[in-house]
């Protein structure tokens, strides 16, 4: 291209005829030529001072912003460490649970077991005994010696269909609770054993795994909530048979008070 | 040969001389030449420019890997110190698999309460007491509608109007009342207490798959459950509390009937007794 330009050039300057032409044609190839004549080197003052920029962007902005990242994660790391999860402390909670089982544990535990049967004639000491057992598998011992201590239901002959009736509703009921304390004083003794358990946990736990015991805890409580319930709904069953048994009576009550009343009168119209 | 030397010979000096006839045109072409002539590569070796930007580059190397990398340097040491100590004392792996694995131990024992508080208490022997018992014992608030005739079948109906005074058949009808409602109460509480035995149980198995982070959420939601557990609780102790305080009602209007009774019947003798 430069070449043909070149030979294009020389053409036209060797062929002018006139001076004039001559000058117009240097001017057009100068012009032309300084066109495409290939760029000036740039100056070395710029790349200096390109460097510089770099080097000031480096020690200026980026070194600011990793000092300021590096100092806010300082200072979470050490509020962590000293605030949040203090090492020293986790320890001591632990160590806290640690002491109280071994201050609490056994003491509560030989309260609770302390013998509490009363009874000093060998019938009610079987039934005392089975009733305070914390056995399901001998529900049908505590039948018999509920019978024993109580009496059976009268037989058909002997009472009447009401009395028999109340009587049996009354001992079912009584016998009722007896297996259902029974049951539970059992579903006790499995939740104290839960209860150390968490307890145990809870000595050896870390921050991160408390929670999971802590909602076991709570599950726990919702299932020894429902154990009181049961119990309340039982003892609900038990006062109002008495209170019913009560009404009963009254009701026999209030029948034989006006037969009584229409067979006086009757005696006294005889006489 | 000969002849063409002879003949560049001759252009050579006849473009000499057009040459030297026309120094102007001569020194157009080669100014013209001067500005389109390709310019010499730069030498790296001797060239002052590449020498700068070497230099140059060093510093901006060496300020990189003073400036940038020890300062990531720096954050990646606090970095590691900080996931060292969460890993380690926050939330170890092994602290949370041992409360995990216990949470299951546990479960095993909650299902030895259920199957314990599940065990069959009936005692009653005859056919009406057997009925009444059973309805009590059913834990089903379906069965509710039947307790009422089943009371009856045990406990007798109030007496007709004709068979008791009014004051007696109000008392009585409001202690059967009370104790039909106690006993319908027992009912949907043994209900509600399975059903807490239940949810209790469910909570526990999402406890045992669950992560440090979503533990308290599981946690928030056995906080809820407990809070109903209270409220039946005590739901079912306002009941007991009804039951309790219509028997203490009895025991006032039964002294009360009482006085009446034996004033109405002293004046009875006295009439009696003025006929005579």
């Amino acid at each position: 291209m430069t070449a043909a330009f070149f030979l294009l050039f020389s053409w036209f300057i060797v062929t002018a005829k006139t001076k004039r032409r001559f000058v117009a044609v240097a001017l057009v190839g100068t012009f032309a030529a300084t066109l495409i004549s290939p760029p000036r080197v740039e100056a070395q003052g710029s790349l200096v001072a390109a460097i510089d920029a770099v080097l000031n962007v480096i020690n200026g902005i980026i070194q600011t912003a990793l000092n300021s990242i590096n100092g806010v994660r300082s200072a979470i790391s050490a509020f962590y460490q000293s605030v949040v999860w203090p090492e020293q402390l986790i320890n001591q909670a632990k160590s806290q649970v640690s002491q109280m089982i071994s201050q609490y544990r056994s003491q509560m535990s030989g309260i609770f077991a302390t013998n509490l049967s009363s009874a000093t004639l060998p019938t009610p000491q079987a039934l005392e005994s089975v009733m305070r057992d914390h056995q399901t598998s001998d529900f049908g011992t505590l039948a018999t010696d509920y019978t024993n201590n109580y009496q059976a239901v009268p037989g058909a002959t002997s009472a009447s269909s009401d009395d028999r009736n109340l009587t049996d509703m009354d001992d079912a009921l009584a016998m009722d609770n007896l297996k259902t304390l029974k049951a539970t004083d059992q579903a006790v003794d499995l939740t104290l054993s839960v209860a150390d358990q968490i307890e145990d946990g809870a000595s050896s736990a870390a921050p991160g795994s408390a929670p999971f015991l802590t909602a076991t805890a709570v599950a726990a409580s919702i299932q020894s909530q429902a154990l009181t319930q049961k119990m309340i709904a039982a003892e609900l069953r038990q006062e109002a048979a008495g209170l019913a048994h009560a009404n009963a009576l009254r009701k026999r009550q209030a029948t034989f008070t006006g037969q009584l009343g229409t067979e006086i009168q009757n005696l006294l119209k005889h006489n | 040969m000969k002849n063409l030397w002879n003949r560049t010979k001759r252009s050579i000096r006849l473009a000499l001389g057009w040459a030297w006839g026309h120094k102007t045109r001569v020194a157009a072409l080669v100014l013209v030449l001067a500005l389109i002539v390709p310019r010499p590569v730069e030498s790296q070796f001797f060239d002052p420019c590449c020498a700068i930007l070497a230099a140059g580059l060093s510093t901006i190397s060496s300020t990189l890997s003073s400036v940038i990398g020890g300062g990531l340097d720096s954050i990646l040491s606090i970095e590691q110190t900080i996931s060292n100590f969460e890993q380690t004392v926050v939330w170890p792996q092994n602290l949370i698999s041992q409360a995990q694995a216990l949470v299951g131990t546990l479960q095993s024992t909650y299902t030895q309460i259920q199957g314990v508080i599940n065990t069959p208490v009936n005692s009653a022997t005859l056919p009406a007491t057997q009925q009444l018992e059973k309805n009590l014992l059913s834990a089903d608030s379906g069965q509710i509608g039947q307790t009422g005739a089943d009371y009856v079948g045990v406990y007798g109906s109030v007496p007709a109007d004709n068979a008791a005074p009014a004051a007696v058949r109000n008392q009585v009808d409001m202690t059967d009342a009370a104790a039909q409602a106690a006993m319908k109460r027992a009912i949907e509480i043994d209900q509600l207490a399975d059903l807490e035995i239940d949810a209790a149980n469910q909570i526990n198995q999402s406890v045992q798959t669950a992560a440090p982070g979503s533990a308290p959420i599981i946690e928030a939601q056995a906080d809820a459950w407990l809070v109903r557990a209270n409220a039946y609780t005590q739901a079912a102790t306002a009941d007991l509390m009804r039951v309790r305080a219509v028997a203490l009602a009895n025991n006032g209007e039964d002294i009360k009937s009482g006085s009446s009774n034996t004033a109405a019947l002293g004046q009875q003798l006295m009439n009696l007794l003025k006929r005579q």
